[in-house]
């Protein structure tokens, strides 16, 4: 299995679409870092990025990350999570089954002694770890640039009641990468079944962005009622409570939690369909 | 069970109501090369995919060296593949695209014998390229290389000088005839006859997914001499030929008469014209294996059939 899991590592790495989506999540944090410290947001104009998953009145992140180079990747992630990650996310994801079937490699593949499951685990792994990876480098390229034009320290302020020290800061940053990265597996679980059914990881990646998009827009429809709280996308921002004073609990427990069966149930299915699937890409 | 290296047993594919293999049944034992041969349709291309495990069979089974083949199965490590076209991770060179293949199965690199594939292959720098910039000859060159990683004892080949140019098939060609005389059991299939007769000592013949024929291509060949004669007056010289011993069947063909033989020879068939007065013009052999195909498979196969390249 490892070494099955290093030739895909070492396949995706050699793709260019990947150093593109790592180099934009690095670039992103540097950028909006550029924009804070040229344009430092006041209190009334700090609000981008602020908001939780289906939720008002979250902290102004943007006001908050000009205050301390700390914040820096929590602005970022907040803005990216919302939409340029999970298109990562489903890249990776989607792209795992369907582009070898796309290139024709999937049948070459599958006439090594290597069982369809063993696959099919290695490329999960792999999907996983790049989207891991994605994440992180926005809070590693978020603290970098904002260290450097912010400097790195605690920020209090009182007419926001938020006062955070930076080991505060730093194990919430490390929470909220965490939580915000699962926020997005079950949407991404539903591209890496689409990527066993699909010769096109086109296909796999837009129909799992077409899912969070739908997902997005019936969950802020409060008419709807409580099924939107089933959907896997309606609690993604409550990461973001974090940094209101919030311990871990309430609906960021209630964001792992609806990951959970999504997550099974699109991994599984794909795995049927793809122990059955009669190769012929 | 049987020990031979390809033993399809009564198998059967079906997709909906179209049956693309049905109740097909052949051995290939060690050290033959093969031909898989029939029309575009035969089904050949389906019976490959299941015997490696690609493709799930609606009835029947295949087995590797004695064993019942499914996805994964470890007989696979000791067969090498080359299905339809070659195709590889565009963005990898040659190299990597070996290299991966072959880590992918959890063996160590120095298993594969990388410098033979190579020499195989022979692309010479451009095998650091990334394979996106390969012709398709090079890319089934590369195939061909791929497939014989780890030294399999079973080659399995898909058509492999479709879409290459007569250059390019030619050395495909060579390659396959060489890596056969090394001793390895080949399976081939084609659907263009003098590929079959030029590379292979055995052929299976489908037609519409079942078997037609099997045996050495000298017996296929045997089955179905004949020759082809124009002739000044061919009402004369047909009734002249069916009344020869050896002579199956005298067919029309204009201008000229094709002639089943069953043991006459083609200088038999003109001295005995020459002898009755008969000005013969022109004499020539059919092509023997495409001869014994269509009588196999029948005359309507005939336009979907490559007379060789």
């Amino acid at each position: 299995m490892f070494r099955l899991v290093r030739t895909e590592m070492y396949k995706q790495l050699r793709r260019p679409r990947t150093w593109v989506a790592l180099g934009f999540v690095i670039l992103v944090p540097i950028i909006i870092t550029i924009a804070l410290k040229a344009n430092p947001p006041t209190l009334t104009d700090g609000r981008g990025g602020g908001g939780g998953g289906g939720h008002d009145g979250g902290p102004r992140f943007f006001y908050l990350a000009a205050q301390s180079g700390l914040l820096v990747p929590i602005a970022t992630l907040r803005v990216m999570s919302e939409f340029f990650l999970v298109v990562i996310f489903c890249l990776f994801a989607g792209d795992a089954i369907a582009s070898e079937a796309g290139w024709g490699n999937l049948r070459f593949l599958l006439t090594r002694p290597i069982g369809r499951g063993r696959l099919l685990v290695a490329k999960l792994i792999v999907a996983a770890a790049y989207s891991v990876l994605a994440t992180a480098l926005i809070l590693v390229s978020g603290l970098i640039a904002g260290g450097i034009a912010f400097g790195y320290h605690g920020i209090s302020v009182p007419v926001l009641g938020i006062s955070m020290s930076v080991s505060s800061i730093l194990g919430n940053l490390l929470l909220a990468g965490v939580l915000a990265a699962w926020g997005i597996a079950g949407v991404a679980a539903f591209a890496f079944m689409l990527s066993t059914m699909m010769d096109n990881s086109a296909g796999a990646i837009m129909g799992a962005v077409g899912l969070y998009i739908v997902t997005s827009i019936l969950g802020a429809i409060d008419s709807i009622g409580p099924i939107r709280y089933g959907f896997p996308t309606f609690y993604n921002g409550a990461w973001s409570n974090l940094f209101t004073g919030a311990s871990f609990g309430g609906d960021m427990v209630r964001n792992v939690v609806a990951q959970i069966p999504y997550v099974i149930v699109f991994v599984t299915i794909g795995y049927w369909w793809f122990r059955r699937k009669d190769i012929t890409s | 069970m049987s020990e031979a290296p390809v033993a399809v047993r009564d198998l059967s594919k079906r997709y909906g109501s179209v049956v693309a293999v049905d109740h097909l049944n052949f051995d290939v034992q060690a050290g033959q090369v093969c031909g898989l041969l029939g029309p575009n349709g035969a089904g050949k291309t389906t019976a490959l995919r299941m015997l490696v495990g690609l493709v799930h069979p609606t009835g029947g089974e295949t087995q590797l060296f004695g064993r019942k083949v499914r996805p994964g199965s470890p007989e696979l490590a000791r067969v090498g593949t080359m299905i339809e076209h070659a195709s590889f991770v565009p963005h990898l060179n040659g190299v990597d695209n070996l290299r991966l293949y072959w880590e992918a199965g959890g063996r160590p690199l120095a298993e594969a014998d990388m410098d033979r594939a190579l020499a195989v292959a022979g692309l010479g720098d451009a095998i650091k390229r990334r394979v996106k910039t390969y012709s398709q000859g090079m890319r089934q060159r590369l195939g061909i290389a791929r497939s014989l990683l780890g030294n399999p004892e079973l080659l399995v080949f898909d058509e492999p000088t479709n879409g290459l140019d007569p250059q390019e098939m030619r050395a495909v060609r060579g390659l396959i005839r060489r890596v056969a005389d090394e001793g390895h059991t080949v399976l081939l299939s084609s659907h263009i006859l003098s590929e079959i007769e030029q590379v292979c000592s055995h052929a299976v013949v489908m037609d519409r997914g079942k078997l037609v024929a099997t045996g050495t291509v000298a017996d296929l060949v045997a089955s179905g001499a004949s020759a082809y004669i124009e002739v000044d007056d061919p009402v004369r010289a047909r009734a002249q030929l069916e009344a020869m011993a050896g002579v199956e069947r005298v067919e029309d063909e204009s201008p000229g008469l094709v002639v089943r033989l069953a043991g006459a020879t083609r200088p038999e068939l003109v001295a005995a014209l020459v002898g009755a007065g008969i000005s013969v013009q022109t004499v020539t052999s059919r092509h023997a294996l495409e001869e014994a195909f269509l009588g196999l498979v029948g005359e309507e196969t005939e336009r979907h059939i490559g007379k060789g390249a």
